[in-house]
């Protein structure tokens, strides 16, 4: 199949197409930016360094951080791994909710194998003040971190994430967000009980895979997970304690990052209430349409970043995405990495399959591949419910 | 009046210091430091203006400087 041709409703995973000024930063950057930035003193090293620091600049005014509290990383995975493991090194107890992805458990599961960590994992409910209170009812006066996701991977659920940052504050805890799937769509910034604000680059910033970002209200130190170059200190043995140089060793991915820069500003002049009003108008009527086929459709009642998790009756989730992937869709079936999620929603054996828009999708191509459910699945689904 | 060259603690802060004291009307270049200041690798912010009312607008924007020197 020509994946040219494939429509992508698997923006969550990435999205894609990017925008004409992403594509075109980035390969401006590749053919103009030769130096490596922080890393001497000529012309090249230092008019990269100036363009990485444009990007940085744009990124802390995007999450609400000082410059230096922003640190470039490879992916999301990479940035929940350094905070949560860098405020847990020492042991203590942290609280995960059950809704979180692979990235956040399989660290914090390791840190209680490795390092004595002790978790809880606290139950999301549709009530916010009972979710808010079954966390702090789980707090000890170990308890160093709540980490949890602002949006769900699997059903795009939103958790009360403020109202967790407050308890957060309240009680003197570190809070650590995921934001993989709320960046770009929900107007997430760091402080008020926020510590740490964890972030891809290649889904709602719509940059390059690759990019992520570590961003700090400032309030917490972490320890370090990598250590290396970072173009400071470099006569002394103990890594650079200075952020974010702290947080970066090794060579960055200077035009990953521009591209990243230019995603943001991307964002930023579309408007994040206008993306994701486009991209809850398409789920709405996706919605409409599957439910109409008798699909099952998750959380359909919470709120939701612009996320449709369901499942047709008679096929496993990974069938119906194989089989829409045929029909040159693409969409993700199965665990979404995120076995801890859909646990709690019911669906750990089956999975689901997600349905996720992007700014770029149209209407045109939710009815496309509606008509293809309906010829693909539609007839399987009465004769099913006929039975 | 002389060059003095304000050492910084990483790259990160001497763009952060370059991006302000410019915004604010100083000239400011962002170079390699010239000497060994003890830990290798730094950076340094070089001013022509009075080095305390630069000191001055640093402090007050927060941004961290290791020493003076002035060339």
């Amino acid at each position: 199949m020509d994946s040219r041709k494939t429509v992508n409703f698997d923006n969550s995973a990435g999205t894609y197409p990017k925008p004409d000024t992403v594509r075109k930063s980035v390969a401006d950057a590749i053919r103009t930016l030769g130096g490596n930035p922080g890393r001497g003193g000529h012309a090249l090293s230092v008019q990269a360094a100036e363009r990485i620091y444009r990007v940085r600049k744009a990124a802390a005014q995007f999450f609400g951080a000082e410059t230096e509290n922003v640190a470039f990383v490879p992916n999301c995975t990479y940035a929940l791994n350094m905070a949560v493991k860098g405020l847990m090194q020492s042991g203590g107890h942290i609280i995960i909710s059950g809704w979180e992805h692979n990235s956040v458990s399989r660290p914090v599961y390791a840190l209680t194998r490795r390092n004595g960590v002790k978790c809880s994992v606290a139950e999301i409910y549709p009530d916010t003040q009972r979710t808010v209170e079954g966390i702090e009812k789980l707090i000890r006066s170990d308890t160093l971190c709540v980490c949890c996701t602002a949006a769900s991977n699997v059903t795009g659920r939103i958790l009360p994430y403020s109202e967790i940052a407050e308890l957060c504050k309240r009680r003197r805890i570190a809070f650590v967000c995921d934001c993989a799937q709320a960046a770009g769509v929900l107007p997430v910034r760091v402080g008020n009980g926020i510590s740490f604000i964890c972030v891809p680059g290649q889904k709602g910033l719509y940059g390059p895979a690759g990019t992520g970002l570590l961003v700090s209200s400032g309030e917490y130190a972490l320890s370090t997970i990598i250590e290396g170059g970072t173009g400071a200190t470099s006569g002394e043995l103990v890594q650079t304690p200075q952020m974010p140089e702290k947080l970066e060793s090794g060579t960055l991915n200077t035009a990953g990052l521009v591209g990243l820069g230019t995603g943001i500003e991307f964002v930023k002049n579309r408007g994040m209430a206008n993306i994701l009003r486009h991209e809850a108008e398409l789920c709405r009527r996706f919605e409409q349409g599957i439910e109409r086929l008798g699909a099952q459709v998750y959380d359909r009642e919470m709120p939701r970043v612009p996320i449709v998790a369901f499942n047709i009756s008679g096929f496993t989730s990974e069938e119906t995405a194989a089989e829409l992937s045929r029909g040159g869709f693409a969409l993700r079936g199965g665990m979404h990495c995120a076995a801890l999620a859909h646990e709690s929603l019911g669906t750990g054996k089956r999975g689901a399959v997600r349905f996720s828009p992007s700014v770029f999708s149209t209407q045109a191509q939710v009815d496309a591949l509606l008509n293809f459910m309906e010829q693909r699945f539609g007839k399987h689904t009465r004769e099913k419910s006929r039975t | 009046m002389k060059n003095t060259f304000f050492t910084m603690s990483s790259i990160t802060y001497a763009m952060k210091a370059k991006e302000y004291l410019n915004s604010i009307g100083y000239h400011c270049d962002v170079r390699r430091t010239p000497k060994n200041t003890g830990s290798g690798c730094g950076y340094s912010i070089v001013v022509r203006d009075d080095p305390d009312i630069i000191a001055g607008q640093l402090e007050r924007r927060n941004i961290p400087y290791k020493g003076i020197y002035s060339y």
